[in-house]
């Protein structure tokens, strides 16, 4: 039982990561309706810049704060390429964040080489009832729950949030109104870059970051966050979560080797049942 | 495109091979390797509309289906046809859940599939697991072993110009024209009576038994496999030349593959030039892959092969000619 609880909360903390990178998907995707292929390549910057910085003798919270602020501003930039150009449609951008990641290979082993790196976190072992894990994870879960509570505060509760909400759903009505789509769009864009940096810079202690770790970064995001249909944070955490646990559970009860293959299965899975349901010809039309 | 450019294009293509040293006679074989998957992925894009992340997966299936049914005793022939059947199969089970998908849906299940194949193959034991297959047979036809690199160019020459033959003719054909119809506008080709998934999933067999023809002759010519030679990023590399080149055209996968593979050995032979980095190469070729990408989709969103033909005045009277 004591083990059970263990893989539980290591599966939570590890759920969180994905969670964040599940939330900078669907800010992206709530405003501008790109999926963005560079999530990953904004944790992986945030997390190999947070080393260096740490190496070089930053104290923590700094060297992660500037971790984050690279990352947002390299989201502004994906973004400028990605939307910049007025026309560019949703499917033409996901091709060009694509690319964008491919770059971002090209700067990580210009900058940091192709090696694996890691810094430390927070030290130490937790106890909680009994169980024993990583005081790490706990950090994780820390940060990720009163993130996902101040978006959702964020996005309902102030202008500039409404705003963004109302490009999602009627971009037409909302330049009607004066709100300058492309340039919600940008903000959405260095949102979800810093929200990226956030889940580099929490999980690289956990988990080590080589410059090609973005695409099971954004394998996993993207299984969180389809569970929401790519719009709703609240789901896109409980799917990040729940996928934290699942593969915990299998790794610890001897099916190690399969960790990426349960976010990928879930996936399909999750997209197949959702494409049955809503049917191809609104899919289509989306 | 004039018959006689074609037949130059041809003449040319077959009298190079011969003239060409030990090393860029590899390049010519690489390249119409990439070039004939690329014809898929094209169609796939171009007529279809679909966007497939994972086609190296069925680069993969074509080439291990060569590499172990000759291991296992059959004649090289018959694992080099049995390849593009097998991708083909393959394509046909997991298009029919897949293919309910649409854009960035489509883009990371396929994503996910090569994810899961290379896993598959990284773990199986019949695989060879992770250090992959050695000792494929090289490929024999009627008793005469091909050995060098010559004859394999011509092979490969050859299957390019069958894959562009079938590729012509499929979209000249009735269901050439209702995909683009239905890509043009689904409902309406729809309505019209298209039998859009029947097509759109004929169109995905083709392009991977394209892939997995091109997987057969290139297990044959390299004579050992490992999941690592079919990296995601080789997928997207085979997106890169098919939009580089222009979508929904014949020449365009071959005019793409040629200036990529082309671009990214003349950067490999300036990154690996003594006094550079070591990582300059891999650093180069990224760099290559990404802004050819980003700049092919926004400012030549039709590939090299139309913005070419629009360009030149001389191609413009031809075509209106015709």
């Amino acid at each position: 039982m004591t083990d059970f609880l263990g893989y539980l909360l290591t599966g939570l903390g590890i759920g969180a990561g994905y969670a964040l990178v599940a939330s900078g998907l669907v800010a992206i995707y709530r405003v501008t309706r790109v999926v963005n292929f560079a999530q990953g390549a904004f944790a992986v910057i945030a997390a190999m810049l947070t080393g260096t910085l740490l190496a070089a003798g930053l104290p923590h919270g700094l060297a992660e704060l500037a971790g984050l602020l690279v990352a947002a501003v390299t989201g502004l930039l994906v973004g400028m390429v990605a939307i910049g150009r007025s026309g560019t449609e949703p499917g033409t951008s996901l091709i060009v964040t694509l690319g964008m990641g491919v770059f971002a290979y090209a700067v990580e082993i210009l900058i940091w080489g192709d090696q694996p790196r890691s810094f430390a976190g927070l030290p130490g072992v937790a106890d909680v009832a009994g169980a024993r894990l990583q005081a790490h994870y706990l950090l994780i879960l820390g940060v990720t729950v009163p993130i996902f509570l101040a978006m959702a505060a964020f996005f309902a509760r102030t202008d500039l949030g409404k705003a963004l909400s109302a490009c999602a759903s009627n971009r037409y009505a909302a330049r009607v109104v004066g709100i300058d789509v492309r340039r919600m769009g940008l903000l959405a864009f260095a949102l979800g870059g810093a929200l990226g940096g956030l889940a580099g810079v929490l999980t690289t202690p956990v988990q080590q970051v080589t410059f090609d770790s973005d695409v099971s970064l954004i394998v996993n995001g993207f299984a969180a966050a389809i569970l929401g249909g790519l719009t709703r944070p609240a789901v896109a955490l409980l799917g990040g979560l729940l996928l934290g646990v699942a593969q915990t559970l299998i790794a610890g009860y001897g099916g190690g080797a399969y960790q990426l293959e349960v976010a990928l299965l879930l996936m399909l899975t999750v997209m197949i049942v959702q494409a049955a349901r809503t049917g191809q010809v609104q899919e289509a039309l989306r | 495109m004039s018959r006689w450019f074609l037949a130059a294009f041809a003449v040319l293509t077959l009298a190079l091979p011969p003239l060409l040293p030990e090393r860029h006679l590899a390049i010519y074989v690489l390249l119409g390797l990439a070039a004939t998957v690329t014809v898929g992925v094209s169609m796939l894009m171009g007529y279809a509309g679909q966007v497939s992340l994972g086609q190296a997966s069925f680069y993969a299936i074509g080439a291990y289906a060569a590499g172990l049914l000759t291991m296992h005793g059959l004649p090289s022939v018959a694992g080099l046809l049995a390849a593009p059947v097998i991708a083909a199969l393959a394509a046909v089970l997991l298009g029919a859940p897949l293919l309910r998908l649409r854009g960035h849906h489509l883009a990371f299940a396929t994503l996910a599939m090569q994810l899961i194949l290379l896993s598959l193959l990284g773990q199986g034991e019949w695989a060879g697991g992770a250090i992959g297959l050695q000792g494929i047979p090289r490929l024999s036809l009627g008793g005469f072993e091909l050995r060098d690199d010559l004859g394999y160019a011509y092979v490969v020459w050859a299957v390019l110009a069958v894959v562009l033959l079938i590729s012509r003719n499929v979209v000249a054909s009735r269901a050439g024209r209702g995909l683009r119809a239905a890509a043009t506008n689904e409902i309406a080709a729809g309505a019209s009576g298209i039998p859009i998934g029947g097509y759109r999933l004929a169109v995905f067999a083709l392009s991977a038994a394209f892939a997995g023809l091109a997987g057969g002759v290139y297990a044959f010519y390299l004579g050992y496999l490992a999941p690592g030679s079919f990296p995601v990023l080789l997928s997207i590399e085979y997106v890169v030349m098919a939009v580089v080149g222009g979508l929904g055209t014949i020449a365009g996968p071959v005019v793409g593959a040629a200036v990529i593979v082309l671009l990214v050995q003349a950067l490999t032979a300036l990154g690996t030039q003594t006094g550079m980095p070591s990582y300059a190469p891999s650093v180069l070729s990224y760099a290559v892959y990404a802004l050819l990408l980003v700049a092919a989709v926004l400012f030549l969103p039709r590939g090299i092969v139309p913005a070419l033909r629009n360009l030149s005045p001389l191609g413009g009277t031809k075509d209106g000619s015709h």
